[in-house]
């Protein structure tokens, strides 16, 4: 059997699995909204982790990360400083933003910031940040499937109808189970994904090169210099290496789709666990790509599109049926955060614009179908948009992160008591500074003085939002009181009471 | 709490000193300049592989140790 029919074959049993999973939780499903859109707020550690990583890691982990190392050399091992600080974050910030949800019942990151600054313009500001850089992100994720399903149809399965096909897979069983489906889906897409990357990646540095101390020193003896620092292209800068660690990182967490699966933990402490073990899986899943990414410079030179090194490699050197498991590993990558980002662009334009300002009193049923609803707008939009071609996935999610970057002034406001705290309108200033300044920075003038845009942005929002704070009121001491009050409660329980 | 709330920027406890200044201290190591200036050299390989990759692994996974840690004491 010729491996792009093998491929194909496992890729497509792979989506018959997931939509099979997307109706069993369907029918486990109760319809309400805390239901289809949280989980029912129980989601246990093992599920919980696996959600995280698979939705952490994308399209990018198994595409963009290799070509990254493949164009760039071993500066991308920077990548371990945002996925360690991911799990720091999450640590510090995961059991704050879980109190208040389950206090206050909120349900998308908007409810969170609107309570606490008592301002609809904040609910629809952050809204607004959260659909429209997390829409990137589900171009990225569907650009990467396109990509996944034409290499391994060999050029059979066009990239736009691949993007179409897989689109659509996501948004039926996201549709049928809401959040459950797509946490089930997780739990297969995180295992598989980071088995398929190690077993393909050390069959090639096997098969190639006789074992990945020997790529290492062939990469030396061919290719120095992707071996220091800042890289052949002069990339990984001191700027640059700060700048993607922090809008890869907090930029990441800050969008919807990671800050709601705090919400749907079954407690603090399994979050606190959580951000402890999460960086296991993050980061060494890039060991891997760097020896993808860096063994495929020397063993494929010359790639016009870098991204596509690991499927090229593979198709090349290793066994059809191999070839095929790996291919459908990383669809899952890339599904596995698609469906995250459809859920929480849902979850955000039901609760916060639909429910919010346009039906306030219906049924827990009428929201879920409208739930449906949008996510089958998303799927058309997002597949419009994806049809464009990048050659760099890492740099649009540099872009989605960097957007979500500015959130983090008025979240760390609300869940770091502070005898001085953010107001309304510094926080509406500095973020609309702050999206300015990432504008000049990131598409007028890139990155200047060496230093990452999201960083230019997140200094001016950060400053803006401190002055006019300074001048202006703050939210009233009673909901400060309750707010703060329950931060204080769940991080110091034996010296709040 | 009518009264100001003690800050949540610095740490109360033993532990959470302990374990902040350990993140803090380690993941300076991880950054520049440390990693372009010390790490960065071409020439020093241990195990097989080049000091950077192998001394950034070591910094990660001593980070995540301190994660562990912090747990592990109910920081």
């Amino acid at each position: 059997m010729e491996p792009w029919v093998v491929a194909t074959s496992l890729i497509f049993a792979y989506l018959l699995a997931t939509i099979v999973l997307g109706v069993i939780a369907n029918q486990r499903m109760s319809v309400d909204m805390e239901d289809f859109l949280l989980y029912g707020r129980k989601a246990g550690f093992v599920v919980l982790y696996l959600t995280v990583v698979a939705t952490f890691h994308s399209a990018f982990a198994f595409l963009g990360s290799g070509g990254f190392f493949y164009t760039h050399g071993i500066g991308f091992w920077a990548a371990g400083t945002w996925t360690v600080l991911v799990g720091a974050v999450t640590y510090v910030l995961g059991p704050r933003i879980w109190a208040l949800g389950k206090a206050n019942g909120y349900i998308t990151p908007a409810d969170m910031l609107a309570d606490f600054y008592e301002s609809e313009a904040v609910r629809v500001a952050v809204a607004i940040v959260s659909v429209v850089f997390t829409i990137l992100y589900i171009q990225v994720q569907a650009q990467g499937l396109g990509y996944i399903i034409n290499i391994a149809s060999g050029d059979r399965i066009s990239f736009e109808l691949g993007t179409l096909i897989l689109l659509v897979v996501a948004a039926a069983y996201l549709m049928a189970g809401g959040l459950r489906a797509v946490y089930w889906t997780d739990v297969i897409q995180g295992v598989w994904m980071y088995i398929a990357v190690w077993v393909g990646a050390m069959y090639l540095a096997y098969d190639l090169f006789g074992g990945p101390l020997q790529l290492w020193a062939e990469v030396r003896a061919q290719r120095p210099d992707l071996l220091s620092l800042p890289g052949p292209e002069g990339f990984f800068t001191p700027g640059m290496w700060l700048g993607m660690t922090i809008t890869l990182s907090f930029g990441i967490i800050f969008q919807p789709h990671m800050m709601i699966r705090y919400y749907t933990a079954v407690d603090a402490k399994t979050l606190k666990l959580l951000g402890a073990t999460t960086p296991i899986y993050l980061m060494t899943l890039y060991v891997p790509a760097a020896l993808v990414g860096l063994g495929g410079a020397v063993a494929m030179p010359g790639l016009d599109v870098p991204d596509r090194i690991f499927p090229e490699l593979l198709f090349a050197h290793a066994p059809p049926i191999l070839t095929g498991v790996i291919l459908a590993g990383a669809t899952a990558a890339a599904m596995s955060t698609l469906d995250s980002i459809l859920h929480a662009n849902m979850s955000v334009l039901t609760r916060d614009v639909y429910q919010r300002y346009m039906a306030p009193d219906r049924e827990q049923s009428h929201y879920v179908w409208v739930g449906r609803g949008i996510v089958a707008a998303l799927l058309v939009v997002g597949y419009f948009l994806s049809v464009r071609t990048f050659d760099f996935l890492v740099v649009l999610v540099t872009l989605s992160g960097s957007g979500a970057l500015q959130l983090m002034p008025a979240i760390l406001g609300v869940c770091f008591p502070t005898q001085r705290t953010l107001t309304r309108a510094g926080v509406l200033a500095g973020l609309g500074v702050g999206l300015g300044v990432l504008y000049v920075t990131l598409v007028v003038m890139p990155h200047p003085l060496g230093l990452h845009g999201g960083i230019w942005a997140l200094l001016f929002n950060t400053a803006v939002a401190l002055g006019v704070s300074a001048v202006t009121d703050p939210p009233s001491q009673a909901t400060r009181d309750r707010i703060h009050g329950e931060v204080e409660r769940q991080i110091y329980p034996e010296t709040s009471s | 709490m009518s009264q100001q709330p003690r800050s949540h920027f610095v740490p109360r406890t033993r532990e959470g000193r302990i374990a902040t200044a350990g993140f803090v201290v380690l993941f300076l190591l991880a950054m520049p300049p440390f990693t372009h200036v010390i790490l960065d050299q071409p020439d020093v390989w241990i195990g097989g592989a080049p000091l950077l990759f192998r001394g950034l692994l070591a910094i990660y996974a001593a980070l995540i140790g301190v994660l562990l840690w912090a747990w592990n004491k109910g920081v």
